[in-house]
């Protein structure tokens, strides 16, 4: 049995389930809509699912039911005695062919004519109100008696009926040839008997329990609320040793549980990815297209709800794909690509994130023609389209006025409910990205967070509150000292901007923002620091007074009279119990006309797919050679006076608010760097397993992708070097630094960042 | 004061319905809001500002795990704000909880329906549209405020058109 047929069976039986509850209660409130509706909700469930798996003989039946019951959901009948004892047959007929189904991944022979033709009989109004009585007996004798003979057939059939009627279900099978079936499938298969089959229906839900979501729900509420407890314990037993461990001990198991609870809500993308091959090979027989497809990282998990909500999104994304990106055979030939098209679906976490992608090597974007047809429906005026980067430019197909002409739709290729699409992600906190190149393909690229609850933020001080900024959005931090502000921020009449590693980045004041209409001075006499966010590809740099710890924090929504401000995306609880609002990097940069650079648009699409799976490296120099550190393990970039670096013999260490880390000069920086007293060096902090070792580096160069080295011959990975900006680079190896002399307490809690320098 | 305006009420209209009002104080003024309504009272509560707000929003609260949105009654009348602690009422209305800051919470009267009017006509408009009418008691009146119509996203739709 297939992964579709089983998620179907599970379904179904609650549906059913539900079904018999409601039926109980529909005979004291018949009346009652809610009800009605519950019970056609269950039954027009399975009808559509069976339609699609190809069970002819459910649908039959669950189709006569359905018409049924609609009459009854639109008022046109009342539901009597005979109707429920109808529907309750209705619901036994079901409930066996299910089973059957169960036992067999075939519905068997039985023959539900009888009941079939009561359940029309039933539609009947004039008939079900004036020969009550009569019929009641009459089709209650023969609906009763027609269940029965459809038993029979199924505990001798199972041999039989099974080449029979693989006849009308070939479909699932082919279509996912590929699909490892998972241990449970050797439940269903176990010889049958009468007596064993309701076992075998338990066994399905053995291996797994059904939690209600909205309890999965409250317990993740539970866990923010002591997430957010914990960390203001955290906060107040810092300066208590006595507490210390105490707290520790609750930080931990507060990790775990919170783990453990997002754990429970994850599933597998391979509940909606499974569902793609027999789509795309639907669509693609009714398009006339050929098509293959690819599936890559379906064990990559995510929030069920989040699963649930990109559910949609996906098989739209995949629609358009197939409608629009990939041209027919011949079409293909004649641009000299392979007749048959590629569509590939892939998932991979990355970070706190869940990226899904849909890529085809289709016709592409007509770009151009975007930019004409916004300007036509009024969407974006010419002057503005005519600054607009290509990849921005992209981002016009998600306007809501743009998916309604169908004319663009057949020119540019894609544009149906793109808003859709859009707006379903970016309901659960997901940003939609597309890349198209004219002639070679589309990528749609969902980018989900990993959990709705929880994300680590930056706090950020900004008109005496604190802010909290979304850590996704952050890519470095500037310090700007006190007496440099002045000098460090250059302005082009009113716009202010910041040179950073000689490239001019727009700056946006928060203050000035907030608090519109009051007159604001840079503070020059003392810190200012900028957060470089990220936000869409549009790069600015976000001014703020103060930068306090990175804290893990709790998203709470906030109400739509604060939404409607549109810079803030919620609230939360920070350690110290006071409030922040979360900023919106992608909010603020709208508000404030900050858009992509055309230099930096191209730049980042030819990143992305030229090395888009490569990992990112810091790159840096140390006494005039290049080395690269992964960036996932870099921490925070410090940047110090030598005479801070001390030594344990000949170790240099860096004592770092109480704790001491190891710092590695395999590049003589610090030697170099004797000769002047005043110098200043930079410390890469990195992670490494549980410690934390610092790196002396003489700069920091730039953050790139790196790209695989094979080895010639064997073409054997390399380790230990990476492929940065065309140059090999070695990688610095982080696990060589030599621990601390054993009984040191070496830093593992790094909770506190001071000032992170870049 | 109270039990002694219970006893003459249900003497006098025992068909009237009683209902049990949390008074409020501001400024000169007594408000007051039906305690079926009240979720929580806190005291001296300090709410974080919400930079950009509409006028009428007193800040954030933190609630029982919730993020509330308060209205500041007085910034809602127009009146300046008070120096020092003001109390927050916890209120439930049908677009949800939120937080209702006024000076000073005080007792809990007992009202007949009986003494209810409706707004008087030479209210301004914007009173009008907050208000739900006033309870005659023996020596003052009390405003009785209704939970629906301060809901924030309600005042945000009224106050805008």
């Amino acid at each position: 049995m297939d992964e579709l047929t089983r998620e179907f069976l599970i379904e179904s039986q609650e549906g059913l389930d539900r079904m018999e509850r409601c039926m109980t209660d529909l005979e004291e409130r018949p009346q009652d809509a809610g009800l009605i509706g519950d019970i056609f909700r269950s039954v027009h469930t399975i009808k559509g699912t069976t339609g699609f798996l190809g069970f002819k003989r459910l649908e039959k039946l669950a189709h006569a039911g359905e018409n049924l019951l609609g009459l009854l959901r639109e008022n046109k009948l009342t539901a009597n005695e005979p109707i429920i004892t109808g529907l309750l047959q209705l619901l036994d007929g079901l409930r066996l062919i299910l089973k059957t189904i169960e036992g067999e991944d075939a519905e068997g022979e039985g023959d539900d004519t009888a009941l079939i033709a009561r359940l029309e009989e039933l539609q009947q109004p004039a008939e079900a109100h004036v020969k009550k009585p009569a019929h009641a007996h009459a089709g209650g004798h023969a609906a009763k008696a027609a269940p029965p003979p459809a038993p029979p057939p199924v505990p001798v059939a199972p041999a039989a009926v099974a080449p029979a009627s693989s006849g009308p279900v070939p479909v699932p099978a082919p279509a996912q040839p590929a699909e490892p079936v998972p241990a449970a499938a050797s439940a269903p298969k176990e010889p049958e008997s009468e007596a064993a089959r309701p076992r075998t229906q338990g066994s399905a839900a053995e291996s797994s329990l059904r939690v209600d979501v909205t309890v999965l729900n409250r317990m993740m509420n539970l866990v923010g609320e002591l997430v957010l407890t914990r960390n203001q314990i955290l906060q107040a037993t810092s300066t208590d040793p006595n507490m210390t461990l105490l707290s520790r001990r609750l930080d931990m198991v507060t990790a775990d549980l919170r783990e453990s609870v997002m754990k429970a809500r994850m599933q597998p993308v391979s509940n909606i990815f499974s569902k793609m091959p027999r789509i795309v090979r639907d669509l693609s027989q009714s398009l006339g297209r050929r098509v293959r497809l690819e599936v890559e990282g379906q064990d990559t998990e995510l929030d069920k709800s989040l699963l649930e909500a990109i559910k949609d999104p996906l098989t739209h994304a995949v629609r358009n794909s197939l409608d629009h990106g990939i041209e027919p055979p011949d079409v293909r030939q004649a641009a000299g690509k392979n007749p048959e098209g590629m569509l590939k679906l892939r998932a991979a976490q990355e970070g706190s994130h869940v990226i899904i992608e849909v890529s085809d090597d289709g016709a592409g974007i007509a770009v151009e023609k975007v930019r004409q047809k916004a300007i036509e429906r009024g969407l974006i005026t010419p002057e503005r389209a005519a600054h607009l980067a290509e990849r921005e430019l992209l981002q016009l197909i998600f306007l809501p006025g743009f998916s309604t002409a169908s004319a663009v739709t057949n020119v540019s290729g894609r544009g149906v409910g793109m808003d859709v699409v859009r707006t379903n992600v970016e309901k659960i906190g997901g940003k939609v990205e597309i890349d198209s190149r004219t002639g070679k393909g589309t990528t749609l690229r969902l980018r989900i967070p990993l959990t709705l609850a929880i994300i680590p933020a930056l706090i950020v001080r900004s008109v005496n509150q604190s802010f909290a900024l979304p850590q996704g959005a952050l890519s470095e931090l500037v310090h700007v000292p006190p007496g440099q502000a002045a000098t460090a921020i250059e302005w082009i009449e009113n716009a202010p901007l910041y040179r950073l590693r000689g490239k001019l980045l727009p700056l946006v004041f928060l203050d000035r923002l907030l608090m519109p209409g009051v007159e604001h001075k840079i503070a020059t006499e003392r810190d200012n620091f900028i957060a470089v966010l990220d936000a869409d590809g549009r790069r600015f740099g976000l001014v703020v007074d103060g930068l306090a710890d990175p804290e893990e924090i709790v998203v709470k929504p906030l109400s739509a009279v604060l939404k409607d401000i549109g810079l803030f995306s919620g609230a939360t609880v920070l350690g110290n119990a006071d409030l922040a609002l979360i900023l919106d990097p992608g909010s603020i940069a709208m508000k404030t006309g900050v858009t992509m650079r055309e230099e930096e648009a191209s730049q980042m699409a030819d990143s992305e797919t030229d090395d888009g799976k490569g990992l990112e490296y810091l790159l840096v120099e140390a006494a005039g050679r290049q080395a690269a550190v992964p960036l996932t393990e870099v921490l925070r970039i410090e940047q110090l006076p030598l005479s801070r670096i001390e030594y344990i013999g000949y170790r240099p260490v860096l004592n770092f608010e109480g704790q001491l880390l190891p710092v590695e000069d395999s590049g003589g920086v610090l030697a170099a760097a004797q000769a002047d007293p005043e110098a200043q060096i930079i410390v890469v902090v990195c992670r490494e397993g549980n410690r934390h070792v610092g790196i002396a580096v003489s700069h920091v160069l730039d953050v790139a992708a790196g790209g695989d080295l094979f080895e010639a011959g064997t073409a054997q990975r390399t380790g230990g070097v990476t492929l940065l900006k065309n140059r090999v680079t070695g990688v610095v190896d982080l696990g060589g630094v030599a621990p601390l002399p054993a009984g040191e307490v070496v830093a593992a809690e790094w909770s506190h960042v001071g000032e992170a320098v870049v | 004061m109270s039990t002694s305006a219970v006893a003459v009420h249900r003497k006098d209209k025992a068909a009237a319905a009683l209902v049990e009002m949390c008074s409020v104080r501001l400024g000169s003024t007594l408000f007051g809001v039906p305690i079926t309504h009240i979720l929580e009272i806190v005291g001296s509560a300090r709410p974080q500002p919400v930079p950009l707000a509409p006028v009428f929003v007193g800040g954030l609260v933190h609630y029982r795990g919730d993020v509330l949105t308060t209205v500041s009654l007085r910034q809602l009348l127009g009146m300046p704000p008070k120096e020092g602690p003001q109390d927050l009422l916890v209120l439930e209305s049908s677009g949800g909880n939120f937080g209702l800051l006024v000076d000073s919470v005080g007792e809990v009267l007992t009202v007949s329906s009986a003494d209810h009017e409706p707004n008087p006509s030479i209210l301004d408009e914007r009173r009008r549209a907050l208000f739900a009418g006033a309870y005659k008691l023996k020596d003052s009146l009390m405003v009785m405020l209704d939970p629906e119509q301060l809901d924030p996203m309600r005042l945000g739709a009224v106050l805008a058109a």
